[in-house]
């Protein structure tokens, strides 16, 4: 552990510190979710550590809970997860020069949260220790918390009040990440179109629709960039 | 419910999902690159990732278009301090608040 992981750790941390806060009342309805469809504590938090992923997690719950076939749960967490190939081939290069079983450690603990608020830093960061530094440990502290306050659920399930829409915590997570990227013109056309493409194609079976606006979003990003372009460069 | 062995097998099954996307880059390492193109567009996917999670919660009510709703005047509330505020805290605090007061306090 050098200067150089340290100063990556220090500054990761507290990138992402106040935005794990969002992540406890996530954890917590989860927990309380795997309980509801009758998983055992211990099924439910095997869940918890072999899945790791809160989406796919909530959103395979109704399947196992109808005892649905293996392949359409599985089809359902792959289309769940398909963003993060996205976030994956983005943050590859951050891993460079790291050997294979940091890289399985990272795969494994890759989410949503600290991809929006570290890549852009990371990317930018030549020193690989400091990279590393600041993915590891706030990615680390992410997993604990959501294990233990997930472990808050499982066991509380019950206890806790279920009309208080604690849900909409994540939600709110979610904003606090899009809204600082959607300081240039193209980035908020994509997250526009994103939006209402996933909820206007909300109707296409197996959750689809989610992926379809996630496309719609990205294209109409990349359109506004490409037709912005020409006239900056004319009036510069 | 999925019951014993098969429940394993289909979180295991669920698990692989998880590791084998977020991996699918990350794994390779420096054999597998996307060309520049590709990532040009990928600059988007975080935003439009974000949005396709949020704007269905937001907008929508029992899976129907409902344009005024107490989530939608909350998450309004989170972005207008968002761009006013640095602080971390608030939009969660105000952004709560707000639906809870519709919620609990109008009945909303």
């Amino acid at each position: 552990m050098n200067d150089s992981f340290k100063a990556g750790a220090r500054e990761g941390f507290f990138a992402f510190l106040p935005l794990s806060v969002g992540l406890v009342p996530w954890a917590i309805v989860t927990g309380v979710a795997m309980r509801s469809i009758g998983l055992s504590p211990l099924e439910a938090m095997g869940m918890n550590v072999i899945v790791f992923a809160g989406t796919a997690q909530l959103g395979t719950l109704p399947l196992i809970a109808t005892g649905a076939p293996i392949w359409l749960i599985v089809l359902t967490a792959l289309v769940l997860n398909l963003r993060f190939v996205i976030f994956s081939a983005a943050m590859a290069p951050v891993f460079d020069g790291q050997p294979l079983q940091r890289r399985l450690l990272s795969s494994y603990l890759l989410v949503d949260g600290v991809f929006a608020i570290l890549s852009e830093r990371l990317l930018k960061h030549p020193d690989k220790h400091w990279r590393w530094g600041c993915f590891i440990v706030p990615s680390v502290w992410c997993w604990a918390l959501w294990q233990a306050f997930a472990l808050v659920g499982v066991l509380g399930a019950g206890v806790m009040p279920s009309d208080w829409s604690l849900e909409f915590m994540a939600t709110i997570a979610l904003m606090v990440m899009l809204i600082p990227m959607t300081a240039t013109r193209p980035m908020l056309v994509a997250a526009i179109a994103g939006g209402l493409g996933a909820v206007l194609l909300r109707g296409m079976p197996l959750k689809l629709g989610l992926i379809a606006g996630i496309v719609i979003g990205i294209l109409a990003g990349f359109a506004a960039e490409h037709w912005s372009a020409p006239r900056k460069g004319a009036s510069s | 419910m999925s019951e014993g062995a098969w429940l394993w097998i289909t979180l295991a099954l669920i698990g692989s999902t998880t590791i084998l996307t977020r991996g699918s880059f990350i794994i390779p390492g420096e054999r597998a690159r996307l060309p520049a193109f590709a990532h040009r567009l990928l600059r988007y996917a975080p935003a439009a990732a974000l949005a396709a999670l949020i704007a269905p919660d937001i907008l929508l009510d029992q899976g129907a278009f409902d344009p005024i709703n107490p989530k939608l005047l909350a998450a309004m509330v989170v972005i207008a301090i968002s761009l006013r505020s640095r602080n971390p805290w608030l939009p969660f605090i105000l952004g709560m608040g707000v639906l809870l007061l519709m919620r609990k306090g109008l009945g909303w």
